[in-house]
């Protein structure tokens, strides 16, 4: 299978403690695929592995195209500029002209001269997303979305990402705690535990299947209209 | 560590300074004096974690306060019992302030305490001034005036007390926090560990340590000035530290003891017929500074315990 | 009157120079936080080499920017073997780099001896409100304007400089975007040691220069530096300037000797007060 980004039997240890454990992950061209799991199952490991901040022990990443990587915790540049993050956003593509980003998320246009450290959650998330894009990315790997922001703010960043999914060609890899809203935007999902694989399908299916149901849905069998 | 190689270290350092002839006496005396001072500087890097790029002023504290009460008539022995003294309190009073600093601020703000003492003694005129304090009498131990000889025992036993102090240290209690300590700062002070009063113990400590050996070298050579004390000593004393490996008994004596000889060995190669006048300056000075180098990057934690775990490896095979 | 416009004047050209050692200890620092201890290094250097070139009948300029030029370079081989190696931490790099400077002593010894020396710098006198002042003190002034002013343009308006920015401001977030942080440290440290190099090619005709006279301008420019946390060229440029010139006021009025605890005086009470108002600095950063 090759898909945007195909990940097999990966290992990852840090000082003798195994985080990733012989995963195998693949992210389809032009899809969003959602990979959950708990607190430490390993998932900003797997992040970093493929963002290629930590050398695997084993195991192979390929990724078709350029990947772009929203962290966790958005890691701004916090004095400096909208802009300015933006444009670092294009370092390795030599891309400076930020214009099509605006284009793409229109909020940040308005802000685009504050520094980015005074802005709002939501609104640095935005900044992460579009700093991303500058990289035009074929896939997008994004770290935690909805990590301490307000439950209105991450209805619209997921209506952001929906319509950008929409208007642009563009794989997402989306690491998400919050099971039901990565089950509900993403088309395929896995589940991490414990640094292994330990389920993995249509995220319609898993969002049915009671292992999941249990452990991440809050006990509660959902069905997404 | 092993008794029979510290008993053989002992009775091979007392038997060796009567067969020394008068130039190697002075570089055996020198040594343990240097070895004196970096038990202290290898107790306050190992085990509170910072560096002091100032233990020199403490030597020189200490060389002062021994010899200016002994210059006006006070009994030398007295002179040499406040060198600790003097250079513990001013230790106390320094690191009240100072050691709520960490890392490279420490660093600095230590270099600076030794550059303003030089300051105030080179215009100091009662102690001699820039030019110096001279005429400083020889130490009188029970009415025997020490002679090469007598300095030489002097030295030894003065670095055997410090050793056995800083024995004492690493196996208290407090030693162990402070171990702790110089790991993970916010880890000890969660379980409880008064790391502020143990770091300016050992502080004090090692400032004490100095000042003693400091005290025997103002008697030894009978002449002090400012320029016996400069910052490049502070520094000798933290590659001596870090080359014998922080943290431990031996490394102090081993790194003094590594240093001083290469240093020595130089400085004969340099004073050669043939060789420049700079010879000796530069090539101690490369010793230094490849030496430092070296360690800090590729044996970081120094010779002794880099010898131990070859040592090890030789006895698992 | 005119004698205080004089020191001041004076003060500033003598603060310019430790401005221009302070701010190279801040791009290194704000970069790969290392506070490098061979800075003073970089300016001894560049004035002895600039010496040899104008007694070999070089033009003035083309040694001033030979000397500068092998201020840039040792801070290169500085920050390659301070920060090459994956790992080292700032706490050893700062180790690294004072065995650095004492390993400059050594070749500075070698090449050029261990006595004083100088070269002439832009001749005659100025006079202003009636203080007579060497010309030269107004170029120090005017080439430390104007390196300034370019510093600040290249930091926040060119590419490479807001590279170098974002690594100072999110190292990690400087990765996430495909920054090579290493990299960035070696250009902090070029530029390091062009800054510092700048600095003895500058000061030498006003002040002899020495291979030990390193320690005062490692000094001054770390007390005019740590003001501003080690992090913002604009104060370390205000500390500078107001050391020079507080030294200068106070060796003028007859207090000559005591004008270097003037810098180290400041310099622990701004470090104390510090570490009073934050608490005690966390340990440095691995």
């Amino acid at each position: 299978m090759t898909g945007a980004v195909d990940i097999g039997n990966l290992t990852v240890r840090y000082a003798g403690a195994t985080a990733l454990d012989d995963v195998s992950l693949s992210v389809a061209e032009n899809e969003m695929t959602a990979l959950i799991g708990a607190n430490g199952a390993g998932k900003s490991t797997l992040v970093k592995a493929l963002a290629g901040l930590v050398r695997p022990s084993s195991g192979t990443i390929s990724v078709h195209g350029r990947l772009a990587h929203v962290p966790e915790g958005r890691e701004m540049f916090p004095d400096m500029t909208v802009d300015d993050n933006l444009r670092l956003g294009g370092w390795r593509t030599r891309k400076r002209n930020t214009t099509p980003v605006y284009d793409l998320l229109p909020d940040l246009a308005a802000i685009r001269s504050r520094k980015a450290g005074s802005l709002s959650g939501g609104q640095q998330q935005m900044v992460a997303i579009g700093r991303a894009l500058m990289a035009d990315p074929d896939v997008l790997v994004i770290d935690e979305l909805s990590l301490g922001l307000a439950p209105m703010i991450v209805t619209a960043l997921v209506d952001h990402l929906r319509t950008l999914h929409a208007t642009r060609e563009l794989a997402v890899l989306l690491i998400e705690q919050n099971a039901r809203l990565a089950l509900d935007l993403c088309q395929h999902a896995y589940v991490l535990e414990s640094g292994r694989i330990a389920l993995h399908g249509p995220a319609a299916t898993l969002a049915r299947d009671p292992r999941v149901t249990a452990a991440y849905l809050g006990g509660h069998v959902t069905v997404t209209p | 560590m092993n008794r029979w190689l510290v008993a053989g270290v002992a009775v091979v350092t007392l038997a060796l300074p009567p067969l020394l002839p008068e130039r190697h006496l002075a570089t055996f005396v020198l040594l343990l004096l240097a070895a004196t001072v970096t038990v202290g500087v290898s107790l306050l890097m190992g085990y509170a974690g910072q560096v002091s790029l100032g233990q020199a002023s403490f030597y020189a504290i200490g060389a002062y306060a021994a010899a200016l009460p002994a210059v006006h008539g006070v009994p030398s022995l007295l002179g040499l019992a406040l060198a600790p003294v003097a250079a513990a309190v001013a230790a106390v009073l320094l690191g009240a302030p100072l050691l709520r600093l960490r890392g490279h601020h420490l660093a600095f703000a230590t270099l600076a305490v030794q550059l303003i003492l030089l300051s105030l003694l080179a215009q100091a005129d009662w102690a001699g001034g820039a030019i110096g304090l001279q005429g400083i009498p020889r130490l009188t131990v029970l009415g025997i005036e020490l002679r090469d000889l007598g300095y030489a025992y002097a030295a030894w036993l003065v670095l055997a007390i410090a050793l056995l102090i800083a024995r004492n240290v690493v196996d208290s209690r407090p030693g162990r926090a402070l171990r702790a300590a110089a790991t993970s700062e916010t880890a000890a002070a969660a379980s409880g560990v008064a790391v502020g009063r143990h770091r300016l113990a050992v502080f004090t400590l090692s400032a004490a340590l100095a000042g003693l050996a400091g005290g025997v070298y103002a008697f030894y050579l009978g002449y002090l000035s400012p320029g016996s004390f400069p910052v490049l000593l502070s520094i000798e004393f933290v590659v001596m530290a870090v080359v014998g490996g922080l943290g431990t008994l031996a490394g102090p004596v081993v790194g003094a003891t590594v240093i001083v000889l290469l240093v020595q060995l130089l400085n004969t190669l340099g004073t050669q017929p043939g060789m420049p006048d700079y010879a000796p300056s530069v090539l101690s000075y490369a010793v230094y500074a490849l030496l430092l180098i070296t360690c800090v990057l590729y044996l970081p934690r120094g010779l002794v315990p880099a010898l131990r775990r070859l040592r090890k490896a030789d006895i698992a095979r | 009157m005119s004698d205080l416009l004089g020191y001041l004047i004076t003060g500033l050209g003598i603060g310019a120079g430790f401005a221009l050692v302070a701010s190279g200890l801040v791009a290194i620092h704000r970069v790969t936080r290392v506070v490098n201890f061979a800075q003073g290094g970089f300016a001894v250097l560049a004035a002895l080499l600039t010496s040899t070139l104008l007694s070999a009948g070089l033009p003035h300029g083309v040694a001033e920017l030979g000397g500068v030029a092998l201020g840039a370079l040792a801070g290169l081989v500085v920050g390659v073997v301070a920060i090459g190696r994956p790992g080292t931490s700032p706490g050893t790099a700062l180790i690294v780099t004072l065995g650095l400077g004492v390993l400059a002593y050594a070749i500075e010894v070698l090449i050029w001896g261990d006595q004083p020396r100088s070269f002439p710098g832009v001749p005659g006198v100025a006079e202003i409100g009636g203080a007579r002042i060497p010309a030269h003190y107004l170029l120090i002034i005017a080439v430390t304007a104007v390196v300034f002013a370019l510093m600040a343009w290249f930091f926040a308006r060119t590419d490479l400089g807001r590279a170098l920015t974002a690594c100072a401001s999110n190292r990690y977030a400087a990765q996430v975007v495909g920054i090579d942080v290493r990299r960035m440290g070696l250009l902090a440290f070029t530029i390091g040691g062009a800054l510092g190099g700048l600095a003895g090619v500058l000061t030498t005709p006003v002040q002899q220069v020495t291979f030990d006279s390193d320690v005062t301008l490692i000094v001054n420019g770390f007390a005019a530096a740590v003001l501003g946390g080690l992090t913002r060229p604009a104060i370390a440029l205000a500390g500078g300037l107001l050391l020079g010139v507080t030294q200068t006021v106070v060796a003028g009025y007859g207090g000559g000797a005591y004008q270097t605890e003037v810098a180290l005086v400041l310099m622990l009470t701004v470090m104390i007060v510090q570490a009073a108002r934050t608490g005690p600095v966390p340990e440095m950063a691995q």
